[in-house]
């Protein structure tokens, strides 16, 4: 039939990015990311619970250079899921749709992501000394 | 950067599409081919570029950009005028709809360098060079600018918008308090142009089951509509995984309203209603 | 040859789903003190040792605390992957198998996690 050969007009294709589907996106994909995360968490427990040996072959992992790499990237992914998740409950409660609080509290939200996570990545330099 | 009202144009234009390849995972008969030009007269002083969507069903051929360019000096000041210059002009078989040229039928609705909005609303001062030119978003195309918005309204009617009462019709109309009536203002005026629907990629991944923006929007003006009886009735056939909860505040609707109005907004009261009626 | 109308309505509203969006809200306000106080802790126990790590476990209300953590975090992660999944899966082959291997892997992953914090607590 002929309206089966009809083309689906282009989407993702030609859309323009903009801050709204930005941020909502990433939202997705720093979740996604914290799961995997979660995994790294759960295996932790269980070196610790195994012995010094396996929780010390761990840490070692951890403070290689794909650790500490794959650790700034679940600790940016944190903090951006954190704010924006909060960000999102406040919609949920009915408030900040007008357009202008969406973009100012989507900038505060990637603001306070980046300077939380240099924040604790800088105490923690400082607590090791 | 900061946005304030939808009418506003992105301040930041460095990245004017999603950065995926042209025809990233595009089925064979919608990929984008290049077409031909059509360059303007010599004599001609105030020269633009559209580069527009273009589709003959009866050819055969995949979807290809034609690049037309228009000498502003002939046409009025709005996107669809361009398109009505070029139509008149250059090629006649160019096809897109239109009716009311002043922003409150719907018709013209299409996508302009990458966001969705009236082509008679839209100046040709605040678009790009070349300006593009697309059908609505993830949409059937039927030719050229038309696309098919069948499922669009098929959802529409879904939704039964109409009064919806038990009470027997009373001899005059039915009463409303003026705030009652205020409750309305922002949803009733909704012209139905999709293009909130056909920019959510909520409804792109699962358009054939999520409502979308629009008629969630016209189903919260009848929610809250104090005239309506069917409140229960209409809650629970909105409250479905797909229909209702697809939605996750992307909020590309909110920010590409034509009219300014919030669809994101209206979707979230709903749910809101739905914890109250548990609550 | 179904008609639009018949097309849009599918297979009737399921009127559920409600439960889902709920649980998912509850998990991240549960989850907002406990992962900043988990963040915190990791960043005040930076570059301590093994039996440093054991001592700060043992503790009641830090045991009780990573049993909450792991069992919101892997509740709420479990429903956002779900969603994730019904979003871009459209097959029933492909949907259905992933939602339960998910459903299944978030509980054994508090569940493990579960143990292995009790059995450092309750351990020597």
């Amino acid at each position: 039939m002929a309206h089966d050969k009809r083309p689906l007009s282009p989407d993702l294709q030609i859309y323009k990015p903009q801050l709204t589907s930005v941020l909502s996106i990433s939202h997705r994909v720093s979740g996604i990311a914290l799961s995997v995360g979660t995994l790294l968490l759960v295996s932790w427990l269980l070196a610790a619970a195994a012995g010094p040996q396996a929780y010390s072959t761990l840490q070692g992992f951890m403070h290689s250079w794909l650790g500490l790499l794959l650790m700034l990237g679940w600790t940016f992914s944190f903090f951006f899921h954190l704010c924006n998740g909060i960000r999102h409950l406040v919609w949920d409660a009915g408030y900040g749709f007008e357009l202008r609080t969406i973009y100012a509290s989507g900038w505060t939200v990637v603001a306070a992501s980046a300077a939380l996570t240099v924040a604790a990545w800088f105490s923690s330099f400082v607590v090791m000394g | 950067m900061f946005i304030r009202s939808s009418d506003q144009l992105p301040s930041v234009t460095v990245l004017r599409r999603f950065p995926v390849p042209r025809n990233f995972n595009v089925s064979t008969e919608s990929r984008i081919e290049r077409g031909k030009t059509w360059h303007a007269p010599a004599d001609a002083t105030r020269v633009k570029s559209f580069e527009i969507y273009r589709y003959d069903p009866d050819s055969g051929q995949n979807p290809r950009i034609d690049t037309y360019e228009v000498d502003l000096n002939t046409c009025g000041p709005m996107v669809l005028d361009a398109l009505i210059a070029i139509k008149n002009e250059i090629d006649p078989t160019l096809t897109f709809r239109r009716s009311c040229r002043e922003g409150v039928c719907g018709s013209c609705s299409m996508n302009i360098d990458g966001t969705n909005w009236l082509a008679c609303t839209r100046f040709i001062s605040d678009t790009m060079e070349p300006a593009t030119i697309y059908p609505l978003n993830h949409l059937r195309v039927i030719k050229d600018l038309v696309p098919d918005l069948t499922q669009l309204f098929a959802q529409y009617g879904l939704i039964e918008p109409w009064l919806q009462t038990t009470t027997p019709e009373p001899e005059k109309e039915r009463l409303q308090s003026p705030e009652d009536r205020g409750k309305l203002d922002g949803f009733y005026e909704c012209i139905l142009c999709f293009c909130c629907t056909s920019g959510c990629p909520s409804h792109w991944w699962n358009g054939d089951r999520f409502l979308g923006p629009a008629v969630l929007l016209q189903s919260y003006r009848w929610l809250i509509d104090s005239r309506d009886e069917a409140a229960g009735d209409r809650l629970d056939d909105l409250e479905d995984p797909f229909r209702l909860y697809r939605c996750h505040t992307i909020l590309n609707c909110t920010r590409t309203c034509p009219k300014q109005l919030n669809p994101g907004k209206a979707i979230a009261a709903i749910k809101k209603m739905i914890v109250q009626r548990r609550s | 040859m179904r008609s639009p109308l018949s097309r849009a309505r599918g297979l009737g509203s399921s009127r559920d789903g409600f439960q889902h969006w709920w649980m998912q809200r509850v998990t991240a306000v549960a989850l907002i003190p406990l992962t900043l106080w988990f963040a915190a802790s990791l960043i005040a126990l930076t570059g301590s040792d093994y039996n440093t790590f054991i001592a700060w476990l043992k503790a009641p209300v830090v045991t009780v605390f990573m049993v909450l953590l792991l069992i919101a975090l892997c509740h709420h992660m479990g429903l956002g992957l779900r969603v994730v999944v019904e979003d871009y899966a459209h097959s029933d082959w492909a949907k259905v198998p992933a939602v339960v291997a998910i459903r299944c892997a978030c509980f054994a992953l508090a569940v493990v996690g579960t143990f292995a914090t009790l059995r450092i607590a309750f351990d020597r």
